[in-house]
């Protein structure tokens, strides 16, 4: 009786979870993949074209655009963040003075939203009287301002620059929470020994952050692959189109109507995102066994 | 020590970089938001200090400032209460008691926060239609529970975890009911997890734009982050000050929590990333 | 008990959701953007209606930005709100608009006895008003592009008129760029949009109108033909081979960079939309009193061309108030509110009969030559895939004009991308 009861009452306790799991994620996905095999364009009558989407998107130029774009941005992104993130971390990490301040700083780039910083930073960027610009001709390291918006390269380091600073604190408090783990016996025990700062970090600190480092790289990876406000506020995917993410491409698509071939597009970036999860728990758990 | 010296550098340095790289924009937001001429690094024109700035985007009735953050601050509490309330009483369960598909159901949420929002953008959008619902809290309340779910649950699924299961035992054999004894006994002590979980739910949801920009047309139900994103101003030219007056009060709030509860949210991210 | 505690706040919480969004009221709204001294305008103009017909219509901001106000319209009526019931449209969304469902049919109002469509271009409705024979639209202002010339410089230069064809341009703008440039480097002969972006497309329609050339032809798209051809390798001639047209012609140019340009007194002649002349009369212009609005030039053996803009009112499908739209859609078209449009903010009359009004013509000398550009007028192709094909053209026109490609292979691209465009989007 008690087995029974107890089965009955743990769904009991999980229907609202399910509920709102099942119609606002599961009944969209479904919806979304469905819709991606008919022609859902709003001046057409609906069909059922298959595969026809798809096709059209593998032979679509722009779309290959974004997806290069978006991949560049997330390698380059991503390893900023970690490196900056490391470091950060190592800072927190100590008892100095300030520490308690320090650690309400560094969430605010991760806690303002990033459609309102990213307003800050479009006159940080501004050409005529923006921040950059100014700091830039008056350290003189160029005798002409710098195109941060209008050009391909610099929208794409301006978008770079903006993300780095919104999710750095993200990696930081992750890598943190890792660094607290790894017991201070091991540094005093290799300092005893002799071994100095370098050797430590690279002996002790890395190899057992390790785990850590690898869901920060999965989270931030699979994160970033789905950027879209920023750049939607920052350079609304231009100039020309260069700095389109996958999700503001298809996004696109959905304001204009077509919501057959938005879909196609959402759902290939799920595909990438889910592969990418799979690809990081074999490498994880292949890193794991090493040891 | 040598070696001392380095680290103290090290470390100076390094809080030193660590705060201009995390205050800059914030600052200059509010830097300009205080000066008449947003251009003034041009050298063209004066800073001209003023709280023009702030008293026009209070008394302009097309900015609807005010709307815009009502509605977030009410979208976000209301979503963070319900995903609060759920992962609790999901994390109860999967804490306490057998029943098949226990671990199976954290695993699917945590493989559901994967999702590229996009992915459920256009669907969501055509049965909030049907439903009436755009334009409206509902239409953001609800995708905000769910995306603020999976967190939540982690964070609540690994403080009840740590409760001693003897606590309800006890209450088990005096003949209190589960959720009694959720509600009277194992909720009152995890308070911290609740908090976090509240918190980094309702973070989450204020911050949230590209639902909030599909699923709002106007001020009645607009949150904040996209008014400030499409902000225009009352004249054709991008006015500047205006704009980043209305983004240091959009931020008010959130500062505001996060100044007084960093821990919580410290904690709540850093068990989230643990467990995942 | 706890039980009724949660049970008590879900409750609170489902009402405070269904009650905090008021989407329960009717209400009467039309939906305005633009700068912000039309859309004061408008609202003076819908207090006069309310007062009058005893009406509530409300009016709701939208953004400047065409593209911006495009988008949240979309919104909305993909999601098929009862709001707005009244908008604006660009001449160039009428189609899609009307195509996807979203308009209401204005057939059976058209038919009353106090209105005429008579009293409207007849080309114009027929191409972008109607669809499909149905009426879903009527213009409210109608706007074309036109040559601003400066009048004291021709003079000073000796030449008495301005240029007809486009050799002529090219002739009196170097060699009054020539003259000019030593007492001002920033001068140029010709400033026009070569951006890329949706005014780029106008611009070429005028240069390939007046040759002969179109977009569609039969109905549908072609483009490589030789008289586009050979207008579209002018456009580039402007800037990379007379360079009468500056360097950021193709990268900056929109229609405030050439209005600001010719108004500072840095150009000759400009191509630019009506409302540019009122600014350029304007207390801080440098070239008041001394610009002169004409026809655009044709090439030889051709008639000029203008890209016919604009915005038109619609109702909405999905509205509640769809007699009350209509109300206020005959008052904004009607005579004297046309007439007011016109002195009040400078915009050109939707009606046909207003043209030859004659207090009119007497203060704004300039609506003869308004009346012919409208006859001259060339719309862009009317396809709910419209701003597909232009983003196309956009890209590709531009790259040209950026000395990229060559004019045939870029109309060749831009045909071969068209047609894999139209393999989804053309019915079928």
């Amino acid at each position: 009786m008690p087995k029974n009861s107890e089965t009955k009452q743990g769904y009991i306790f999980n229907i609202p979870l399910i509920i709102v799991v099942a119609i606002f994620i599961v009944v969209p996905v479904v919806g979304t993949i469905i819709t991606s095999f008919f022609r859902d364009v709003s001046f057409l009558p609906e069909k059922f074209i298959g595969l026809e989407n798809y096709k059209r998107l593998f032979s679509d130029t722009h779309f290959w655009q974004s997806f290069e774009f978006t991949i560049l941005f997330v390698l380059i992104s991503v390893l900023l963040e970690i490196f900056l993130g490391t470091i950060f971390a190592l800072v927190l990490n100590e008892n100095i003075p300030g520490k308690g301040l320090l650690r309400v700083v560094i969430l605010i780039p991760w806690a303002i939203p990033i459609a309102i910083s990213a307003r800050a930073w479009e006159l940080i960027y501004n050409f005529e009287y923006g921040l950059f610009n100014y700091i830039i001709i008056q350290l003189g390291l160029s005798s002409s301002p710098f195109n941060w918006l209008g050009s391909s390269t610099g929208a794409f380091f301006s978008i770079v620059i903006s993300d780095v600073w919104k999710t750095t604190p993200f990696i930081t408090i992750i890598l943190l929470a890792g660094l607290s783990t790894i017991p201070a016996d091991l540094y005093k025990q290799a300092k005893i020994d002799g071994t100095n700062f370098i050797k430590r970090f690279f002996y002790i600190t890395l190899p057992l952050l390790r785990p850590v480092l690898i869901v920060a790289l999965l989270f931030r990876t699979i994160d970033a692959i789905r950027i879209f406000d920023l750049i939607y506020v920052l350079t609304g995917g231009g100039p020309g189109g260069s700095t389109t993410s996958v999700s503001l491409y298809a996004f696109k698509y959905y304001l204009s109507g077509d919501f057959g071939y938005g879909s196609a597009i959402s759902v290939l970036i799920f595909l990438l995102a889910s592969a990418l999860a799979i690809l990081y728990m074999k490498f994880g758990r292949l890193t794991e066994e090493f040891k | 020590m040598n070696e001392e010296r380095l680290k103290q550098i090290f470390l100076i340095t390094g809080g030193i970089v660590l705060t201009a790289f995390c205050l800059l924009p914030f600052l200059w937001m509010i830097i300009i938001s205080l000066g008449k001429n947003p251009d003034f690094l041009s050298g063209q024109t004066s800073f001209g200090f003023t709280f023009n700035n702030y008293t026009a985007i209070f008394t302009s009735s097309s900015v609807h400032l005010l709307d815009y953050l009502k509605n977030s601050l009410i979208v976000s509490t209301i979503a963070a209460i319900l995903a609060t309330i759920i992962a609790s009483l999901s994390a109860y369960a999967i804490t306490r008691l057998k029943f098949p598909g226990r671990i199976l159901i954290p695993l699917l949420l945590l493989g559901f926060s994967m999702f590229p929002q996009i992915s459920l953008l256009g669907y969501l959008f055509k049965m909030l239609s049907e439903l009436g619902w755009i334009n409206t809290y509902a239409s953001l309340i609800f995708p905000y529970v769910t995306l603020a779910l999976p967190l939540a649950l982690w964070i609540m699924l690994s403080h009840f975890s740590r409760l001693s299961k003897e606590l309800d035992n006890a209450a088990l054999i005096d003949g209190a009911g589960r959720l009694k004894i959720l509600s009277k006994i194992i909720l009152p002590i995890s308070l911290p997890g609740l908090f976090s979980a509240f918190i980094l739910s309702f973070i989450f949801s204020f911050n949230e734009f590209l639902f909030a920009l599909m699923f709002t047309i106007d001020y009645k139900a607009r949150t904040i982050p996209v008014g400030i994103a499409l902000f225009e101003g009352l004249y054709g030219q991008i006015p500047w000050g205006y704009i980043m007056a209305a983004a240091v009060i959009a931020v008010l709030p959130i500062i505001m929590v996060i100044a007084l509860f960093q821990k919580y949210i410290m904690q709540g991210l850093t068990e989230g990333a643990i467990k995942g | 008990m706890p039980n009724k505690k949660i049970f008590i706040l879900i409750i609170t919480i489902l009402l405070t959701l269904t009650s905090g969004c008021g989407n329960n009221k009717k209400e009467f709204t039309i939906w305005i953007g633009g700068s912000p001294t039309e859309v004061d305008y408008w609202q003076i103009l819908i207090n006069r209606f309310n007062d009058s017909t005893n009406s509530d219509l409300q009016l709701i901001r939208q953004p400047t930005y065409t593209d911006q106000r495009k988008q949240s319209l979309i919104v909305s009526l993909e999601a098929k709100q009862r709001n707005p019931d009244l908008f604006l449209m660009d001449v160039v969304w009428l189609n899609q608009f009307a195509k996807s469902g979203w308009l209401y049919s204005l057939n059976k109002y058209a038919k009353e006895k106090d209105f005429s469509l008579n009293n409207f271009f007849r080309g114009i409705i027929n191409s972008v008003d109607k669809t499909d024979g149905t009426l879903y639209a009527l213009p409210v202002f109608l706007d074309v592009g036109l040559l601003y010339y400066r009048k004291d410089l021709l003079k000073r230069y000796g030449f008495d008129s301005p240029p007809e064809t486009w050799q002529e341009l090219v002739e009196e703008a170097e060699k009054i760029q020539n003259g000019e440039r030593k007492n001002n480097k920033n001068f140029n002969g010709f400033v026009w949009q070569g951006a890329q972006y949706e005014g780029l497309i106008c611009n070429f329609v005028e240069f390939i109108a007046s040759n002969g050339g179109s977009i569609m032809q039969n109905g549908e798209i072609k483009l490589n033909s030789p008289e586009n051809v050979t207008a579209l390798k002018f456009m580039r001639d402007l800037v990379l081979k007379y360079k009468i047209s500056p360097g950021n012609t193709y990268t900056e140019m929109k229609e405030e960079e050439v209005r600001r340009a010719f108004q500072r007194g840095n150009a000759l002649f400009e191509r630019n939309w009506t409302y540019a002349l009122k600014l350029h009369d304007s207390k801080d212009s440098n070239v008041k009193g001394n610009v002169g609005v004409a026809l655009l030039p044709h090439f030889d053996n051709n008639k000029s061309a203008s890209a016919l803009g604009g915005w038109h009112i619609g109702i909405s499908k999905f509205s509640d108030e769809k007699n009350k739209a209509w109300k206020f859609i005959k008052f904004v078209t009607s005579y004297n509110v046309q007439k007011d449009l016109v002195t009040s903010v400078g915009w050109n009359p939707g009606r046909k009969d207003l043209y030859s009004d004659k207090s009119l013509n007497k203060k704004l000398p300039q609506l003869k030559i308004l009346y012919e550009a409208l006859g001259n007028s060339v719309p862009r192709p009317s396809l709910p895939y419209y701003n597909k094909v232009s983003d196309i053209m956009q890209r590709y026109i531009n790259e040209c004009i950026a000395g990229k490609i060559s004019s045939k292979n870029a109309l060749n691209k831009i045909q071969n991308e068209i047609n894999s465009v139209e393999n989804v989007y053309a019915e079928k």
